[in-house]
């Protein structure tokens, strides 16, 4: 017994210490957005500053208009998350319950999608774009992050809709149910783990997709959040404050949204492999 | 069409949005490439026809190409074990009953979630030679050692890229282990434990094969994420100092958009296409993995 809590606290002890030099470059992230202006050469990176200040903040709000771009990229993510999960949640309950023409071929093909590097479509989506007038306009990266993001999701609910019980499905079709209404009444109501996968990594996805973006989103009125740094390399390029603190602000979305919907996270994930 | 087979194929119908989303911006980018690949093509003037000419040179004549390839095997190697390896550490830790182990969970996967961008611009701090983070250390503790020209020699730039997305992603293999782990029978487990196998034991002959289809999607991943990496390599190092630290995605971003060779960056993304193609489906058919650790 006690051997074994000696192993355990050696465990902890590893993990602390792992845990803190993870956190380092985050935590820098943070203490170099905060340093005060008249710092102007940080040492060890940032970690050590002179004071505390929000004047790096203000600055960006002021000069980067930073709303702007934190409108620009709500406006791409929230409605490619919408467009994923209803999408990909009526495909995955047609290729999990449903037989219809060519089923299998179709799966298929939707699964070699996570199998392309993004990178090499880059060219011909750029071409498309400029073709039905989407360079410059939300709808010309929210179609393809849609597009690219529903695969994966198929193959998370999929997984989830298979699982379900087939008698309770009988019995709502013996009582006039349609396949829609067993669909949007029944599975979805009870499938909110695997949903919770899907939007958060749909978020995480399209407020982090980078080429895409760098390639459709030219003028700067319409760029999100990513390109922000690149916009203001040059202006920011001998002031790491202001910079960081566009680098914080960028990061902070994701990490509310991941630790608001963590908990669903490991056990979404679980689901099909306890069952499956 | 009678209308027994629309209830028949009503299927379709719930299908319909995603296989046109698939078409326009997957099978047909796919037939695209594949086209422009065959022309000297600036993108915007007229293309001219050359046959394969843009292979050819690729293979025989291409420096930044071989580099590339000779990079992303490095890649592959040096971040799928790693990850796997200190991931599962850490999962077998963080399941064992630890306290905090849920913060630690949170903290370890911090990274994955977190742009790339922002990484690279902050990883540029950590690795500079003056006021950088590992510099400074070195100077104050007398560690002359970590004081090195991380993304400034073309020697070492690519593993100092490497670096940083192992540090990214082990977080991702935790949790994929944790989920895997928590998966696992408990009875055969504490049967083993009965039979007095000791914790190597049961991690190496029980663990460890039972969790082969979670080793299966992180490797399967691993190889998907090498072939598809741009931004950190974009922000990091931009490929350089003179190439170095090239992958194929920046590779086809610098001809196309840099340099107006639309259709010789078509023929790079036909080679990355069919590289990643024939891995993935290689591990699939093959090696029997999937996509997620469930399903």
């Amino acid at each position: 017994m006690t051997r074994r809590q000696a192993g355990k606290t050696l465990a902890f002890v590893f993990v602390t210490v792992l845990a803190l030099i993870w956190l380092v470059p985050i935590i820098m992230m943070l203490v170099v957005s905060f340093m005060p202006p008249d710092q102007r050469a940080p040492r060890f990176g940032g970690l050590l500053i002179s004071g505390v200040s929000l004047r790096n903040y203000v600055i960006v709000f002021e000069d980067a208009e930073i709303m702007k771009h934190f409108i620009n990229s709500a406006a791409v993510t929230i409605p490619s998350v919408a467009l994923v999960v209803i999408i990909s949640s009526l495909a995955a309950f047609a290729l999990a319950r449903l037989k219809f023409l060519a089923r299998d071929i179709w799966f298929y093909l939707l699964i070699m999608t996570l199998m392309l590097p993004i990178p090499t479509l880059v060219v011909p989506i750029f071409q498309i774009n400029k073709a039905l007038g989407l360079n410059d306009n939300y709808l010309g990266l929210i179609l393809p992050y849609t597009a690219l993001g529903v695969p994966f999701a198929i193959v998370i609910l999929r997984s989830f809709f298979a699982n379900f019980p087939i008698e309770i499905e009988e019995a709502a079709r013996l009582d006039g149910c349609t396949r829609f209404g067993i669909y949007w009444r029944i599975m979805m109501p009870v499938s909110w783990p695997a949903v919770a996968v899907v939007i958060i990594w749909q978020f995480m996805t399209s407020w982090n997709e980078f080429i895409l973006a760098l390639v459709t989103m030219n003028s700067v009125d319409v760029k999100p959040l990513t390109l922000v740094p690149l916009v203001y390399s040059g202006q920011f390029m001998m002031r790491p404050g202001p910079m960081f603190a566009i680098l914080t602000l960028i990061t902070l979305p994701v990490i509310v949204v991941y630790y608001l919907m963590q908990r669903f996270m490991v056990s979404g994930l679980t689901a099909g492999a306890v069952r499956g | 069409m009678s209308r027994n087979w629309l209830i028949d194929n009503q299927g379709l119908f719930f299908m319909a949005p995603a296989m046109i989303l698939f078409v326009v911006f997957v099978l047909y980018p796919i037939f695209y490439i594949f086209n422009a690949s065959m022309y000297d093509w600036d993108g915007i003037n007229e293309a001219t026809y050359v046959g394969l000419q843009n292979y050819s040179e690729m293979f025989t004549d291409d420096r930044v190409f071989a580099v590339s390839i000779r990079n992303s095997v490095y890649w592959t190697f040096l971040t799928i074990f790693p990850q796997m390896f200190l991931g599962f550490i850490l999962a077998y830790i963080l399941t064992s009953g630890v306290p905090l182990q849920n913060v630690f969970r949170i903290i370890f996967f911090m990274p994955a979630i977190v742009s790339p961008v922002v990484l690279g611009i902050v990883w540029q701090r950590i690795y500079a030679p003056f006021g950088g983070l590992l510099a400074d250390l070195g100077r104050e503790i007398g560690a002359m050692f970590l004081i090195q020209p991380y993304i400034a020699d073309p020697k070492i730039a690519i593993f100092s890229t490497i670096f940083v997305n192992v540090w990214q992603w082990t977080g991702f293999s935790m949790l994929m282990y944790v989920a895997g782990l928590q998966g696992l029978s408990q009875e055969v487990l504490s049967a083993a434990e009965v039979d007095g196998a000791g914790t190597r034991q049961r991690i190496q002959y029980i663990i460890l094969p039972m969790l082969r289809h979670v080793h299966l999607t992180l490797i399967l991943l691993g190889v998907i994420g090498t072939l598809q990496t741009f931004a950190l390599v974009f922000m990091l190092t931009k490929g350089g100092p003179n190439h170095a630290s090239e992958m194929l995605p920046t590779y086809i971003f610098q001809k196309a958009f840099t340099l107006q060779s639309m259709g010789y960056a078509s023929a790079v993304a036909v080679v990355l296409l069919l590289i990643a193609l024939s891995a993935s489906i290689f591990q699939v058919r093959v090696l029997g993995s999937r996509f997620t650790i469930g399903s």
